[in-house]
């Protein structure tokens, strides 16, 4: 420790000119094991933010999961939506994915799991608008033996699930498609637009109110939170577009 | 005197008055029960329809590796038949290897949703991977296919019969009178026996001196196979034509030749008794009834008085003689005319060769038994004709059996001691492969040899774990953190790991390391991937029993657990099924899946009876999940699992190694993120196996995981937003720098990485100096900490 303090006195001014421009750190390339880029889906960048300081806190007798364990040492979707947007629901949404086709996702560099899990989704998705949801609820199980990381079977299915009345299914596939879908605000609102409604239906009106209104925030014009937070505040829709 | 003989001759008519009557109210008797038992029989359920047990479908799809011996494999055990020109009926396959191309001929099957109709597709492979996959005839493409599953077993009372109905109008008429002309040629003359037939056989049997025509008709044929045995006693053939005879009288001809031509036995397939025309026609020709030709439609006729020795599948040659025997007859008969007699004569036999798939996977379906239980009796699942669709791959079934034969073979050649000593004391393991997704149990092996026991290891048998369980502990430590002062802990945290005892609740516990080796302080990665009792025990007082214990129980673990000190070192009592189903929890992101065998129940109309869903549930967040996973990862690169990595198992996978104290249970639990596998090996009467996990198990579960992933795309654990992969010097915990002789690329959640650089290794001056912050980092990390 000695040596170290000569060293303090002898570069102190060498230190105090470095400081400004300091390089990152690179790890050295000696040993390194380069963790391989996902083949099946590529995350998007997500801001870092800071956890918050975990506290220990005490478990449920119950074997499941609550949801500060959820939110747990994990950046939240809010502080990242704050940065972008600002405080406060955005009135402009931003531009956001097109929803019309899941096909549309499938590029080039789009590995062949996820592009066949995409097809399967679609037909899935095809098969629910059709009111065909048991068979919807098969084709869609197909897509996560294929690539499971595929966010969007899991969203389709929570919806086959909750037309089918499986409203806590329903909610659990939710609950994996939105920790899934970091960064894409647009999917992230459907994700919350259908958590409400399957509160609604499960009695839970505190819920379902603050799910539409998180989906309303992530997407100003989701129609489906709009319509549902009006039901259930008793409120007349708004007009659209 | 006269008298006297009128009273005798009285009392004699008497006699015989009530003899006659009596035998009148007896034969009547007997007729009416006769009669009841045939329209029982004939208004009634006629036969019992075993349910059938498929695996699972099998997905192609444009991109994917595709492992050709495998497929025409998957075909073979399909029943597809490889041919030479390209494929013109379904059932047909051919693989062009010069062109990459594979043309399927695809067979109808009925899914619980949907009919499937078989069509002709072309696969084109390039480089090993499906390019592009276009139906034949239409030209469309598809970017996926599913292969039909295959038929596992029959669940069944006595023997196996395999019949579908058939209404006597979807029977081609031609088919019909082939098998009148050649059993029946006077079927509607005569009203159910028939005396010229009887005499003309009598004849034939006379001057041959032996059995060799019978004088049955179809009538007395069915009435035979419906009630009565084999034999060929007075007594039968009476009853035999008593009930031809009421049936006849009872019911038309045409209800009679439809029961009959849905009962007869045509052929054999393995433990299958091929019963009825469509039956038969779909075994022999891949046709149903209506697409046969009339040469095929003679052979079926023919097939009836011997089907073993008339099979095609037998002889040829035999086979077409006796066709043509038929075909004779109905041109006597004038059924077909000259032509049509001339040409079917010249139709030849395919040859085809007899695929007797034993697909059976006994310890698989007793669980299937025990699952399906809940909702079926025994009556309905062996008679009703269910159609049963479960997770079961087969091609992982025959690996998973074959590396745990293997691996206990080896292990007996290897150590002599465990050999068999009796029948109690015989070397036992069990296999249990999962895939973590969906909670699919693709492959069960519940013992050696299901045919000396039939205890599926897999449910049945709650065993120490061991260290297998010690994971829950690292992750309750990632989760929560010390229980009191709220130490967090990271992989590059160090713990000591020196023997020490544990005071609990008044009771003193001592851990102790394999071998008694201790190795001071270690980063906590080197805790787990060591398997180190007492560093891993510290950890679990700083987290709390009750906190791991209830971790254990949201991963999957459903036995009852003890909060006690000994959790933490697997004193407690598993199922191989329970650590594959919380593994697979810590492999599926963090998401636990419920084991899903049966996935859906079909009747023998097509009416879906049951799905069972795949149900997911998030109990820990994919960041925790994700820093187990990647330090269980370090088990096979450098600890105890490194026995994986020696066999050549290379791919990204995370497992951990169990072995009991009293080294009475081996166990591997490992896992890519795409398939998860349990090895348990040990003895039923818990005798000391005297190996470690690393020794038994591993070996197998190698075995087992590189077959089976052999030609499947290369994924690994996928660091989800939140988490910060760092150089990390594994002695000291710290940042790596140039001079560490050792590093290791650590999972840490953002903000929770050590800040301080390796004071172990400092890196060089010179470079301190050209990055001034390295430098002060570095001077200052003694007072920083990390």
């Amino acid at each position: 420790m000695r040596p170290r303090v000569i060293l303090v006195l002898f570069l102190f001014p060498l230190l105090a000119q470095a400081c400004a421009t300091r390089p990152t750190y690179r790890p050295s390339s000696h040993g390194r094991s380069p963790v391989p880029p996902s083949p099946t889906s590529p995350q998007a960048p997500v801001p870092s933010v800071k956890p918050q300081a975990s506290q220990p806190k005490p478990l449920t007798e119950e074997a499941k999961i609550k949801e500060q364990d959820l939110r747990e040492r994990r950046p939240p979707v809010q502080e990242k939506a704050d940065q972008s947007s600002g405080s406060g629901p955005s009135r402009e949404a931003p531009s956001l994915p097109d929803d019309s086709s899941l096909i549309a996702k499938i590029t080039p560099m789009t590995s062949p799991q996820r592009a066949a899990s995409l097809r399967l989704t679609e037909e899935g998705r095809k098969l629910l608008d059709a009111g065909e949801y048991t068979k919807a609820l098969a084709r869609l199980e197909r897509t996560i033996s294929i690539d499971s990381t595929n966010p969007y079977s899991h969203y389709y299915l929570a919806k086959a699930h909750y037309h089918l009345g499986h409203y806590q299914e329903s909610l659990n596939f939710l609950g994996v498609a939105e920790s899934r879908l970091d960064g894409e605000p647009f999917w992230l609102a459907e994700v919350f637009a259908l958590k409400g409604e399957n509160f609604r239906a499960l009695g839970f009106s505190q819920k379902a109110d603050s799910s539409y209104s998180e989906a309303l925030r992530l997407n100003s014009r989701n129609r489906a939170a709009s319509e549902g937070l009006s039901r259930l505040r008793g409120e007349r829709p708004p007009d659209y577009y | 005197m006269k008298k006297i003989r009128h009273k005798t001759l009285k009392f004699a008519s008497l006699l015989l008055l009530l003899f006659l009557s009596t035998g009148i109210i007896v034969g009547a008797w007997y007729v009416k029960t006769v009669e009841q038992v045939v329209a029982v029989k004939f208004e009634g359920q006629k036969w019992q329809f075993p349910s059938k047990i498929y695996s699972d479908t099998s997905l192609l799809y444009v991109g994917m590796n595709l492992r050709t011996e495998e497929l025409a494999e998957k075909l073979r055990r399909l029943g597809y038949h490889e041919v030479r020109q390209s494929p013109q009926a379904r059932g047909e396959y051919r693989f062009l290897k010069r062109d990459g191309l594979l043309e399927i001929y695809l067979q109808d099957f009925a899914y619980p949703l949907e009919k499937f109709k078989g069509f002709p597709i072309q696969i084109a492979l390039q480089r090993g991977t499906i390019a592009k996959m276009a139906n034949r005839n239409t030209g469309e493409e598809h970017f996926s296919l599913e292969l039909e599953p295959e038929l596992i077993t029959g669940l069944y009372n006595r023997i196996w019969e395999e019949r579908r109905l058939v209404k006597l109008s979807d029977v081609p008429p031609l088919l019909v009178h082939a098998v009148l002309s050649i059993e029946d040629e006077r079927f509607y003359r005569h009203r159910g026996i028939d005396p010229v037939a009887i005499l003309r056989a009598s004849w034939v049997n006379l001057r041959s001196g032996a059995v060799v025509q019978g004088g049955s008709t179809l009538t007395q044929q069915l009435m035979k196979n419906f009630f009565l045995d084999e034999g060929r006693t007075l007594q039968r053939k009476f009853k035999e034509a008593l009930m031809a005879l009421i049936a006849e009288r009872k019911y038309s001809k045409e209800e009679i030749l439809e029961n009959y031509l849905n009962e007869i036995y045509l052929g054999q397939k393995g433990a299958q008794g091929i019963f009825g025309v469509w039956e038969a026609s779909q075994f022999y020709f891949l046709k149903e009834p209506k697409e046969l030709t009339v040469g095929e439609m003679a052979l079926l006729a023919g097939l009836i008085r011997a089907p073993g020795r008339y099979s095609p599948y037998r002889s040829i040659e035999l086979a077409t003689q006796r066709r043509n025997v038929v075909l004779g007859k109905m041109l006597q008969e004038k059924i077909l005319t000259r032509g049509q007699y001339e040409a079917a004569v010249r139709e030849a036999i395919q040859r085809r060769e007899l695929i007797k798939v034993a697909n059976d996977a006994p310890f698989y379906v007793d669980f299937l038994r025990r699952e399906l239980a809940e909702n079926y009796s025994n009556e309905v699942l062996t008679a009703e004709g269910l159609k049963i669709f479960t997770s079961l791959d087969l091609h992982l079934q025959r690996l998973a059996e074959r590396a745990l034969a293997d691996g206990l073979k080896r292990l007996e050649e290897t150590y002599p001691y465990l050999r068999k000593r009796g029948e109690e004391d015989h070397l036992e393991g069990a296999i249990i492969v999962v895939k973590p997704q969906t909670g699919e149990i693709k492959a069960m092996v519940g013992g050696r040899d299901y045919q000396k026991s039939q205890f599926n290891r897999v449910f049945q048998a709650r065993r120490q774990p061991g260290s297998t369980v010690k994971p829950f502990t690292y992750l309750g430590a990632f989760m929560y953190g010390s229980e009191e002062g709220g130490k967090k802990f990271t992989s590059a945290t160090l713990v000591d790991d020196s023997p020490f005892t544990w005071s609990y609740e008044g009771q003193e516990w001592t851990p102790r390391n394999y071998k008694e080796e201790y190795f001071g302080t270690v980063t906590v990665r080197t805790a787990l991937e060591k398997s180190l009792n007492s560093a891993t025990v510290r950890i679990a007082r700083e987290v709390g029993i009750n906190k791991i214990r209830d971790l254990a129980y949201r991963l999957g673990i459903e036995s009852s657990l003890p909060a006690l000190p000994s959790l933490v070192l697997g004193g407690v009592e598993v199922t191989p099924l329970e650590l594959a189903t919380a593994f697979s929890t810590l492999a599926n992101n963090g998401v636990r899946t419920h084991p899903l065998a049966v996935k859906q129940v079909m009747d023998q109309e097509g009416r879906a009876l049951e799905k069972r869903d795949i149900r997911v549930e998030r109990v820990i967040s994919p960041q925790m999940a994700f820093m187990i996973n990647h330090l269980l990862k370090g088990v096979l690169d450098r600890g105890t699992g490194y026995g994986a990595r020696a066999q050549g198992f290379d791919r990204a996978a995370a497992g951990k190694t169990g072995t009991t104290n009293d080294l009475k249970d081996a166990w591997f639990a490992g896992y890519t993120p795409d398939l998860l596998a349990v090895v348990w090996v040990g003895f039923d009467n818990q005798t000391k196996l005297g190996l470690s996990g690393a020794q038994a198990a591993l070996p197998i579960w190698t075995d087992f995981m590189k077959r089976a992933t052999a030609g499947t795309p290369v994924t690994d654990f996928v660091p989800p937003p939140g988490i910060k992969m760092v150089n990390i010097d594994p002695l000291s915990g710290y940042l790596a720098t140039s001079n560490c002789p050792r590093v290791i690329l650590e999972a840490f959640i953002e903000g929770e990485e050590p800040s301080g650089y390796c004071p172990l290794h400092p890196a060089p001056f010179a470079r301190l100096l050209r990055e001034p912050i390295d430098l002060l980092s570095w001077i200052l990390s003694p007072f920083l900490g990390k």
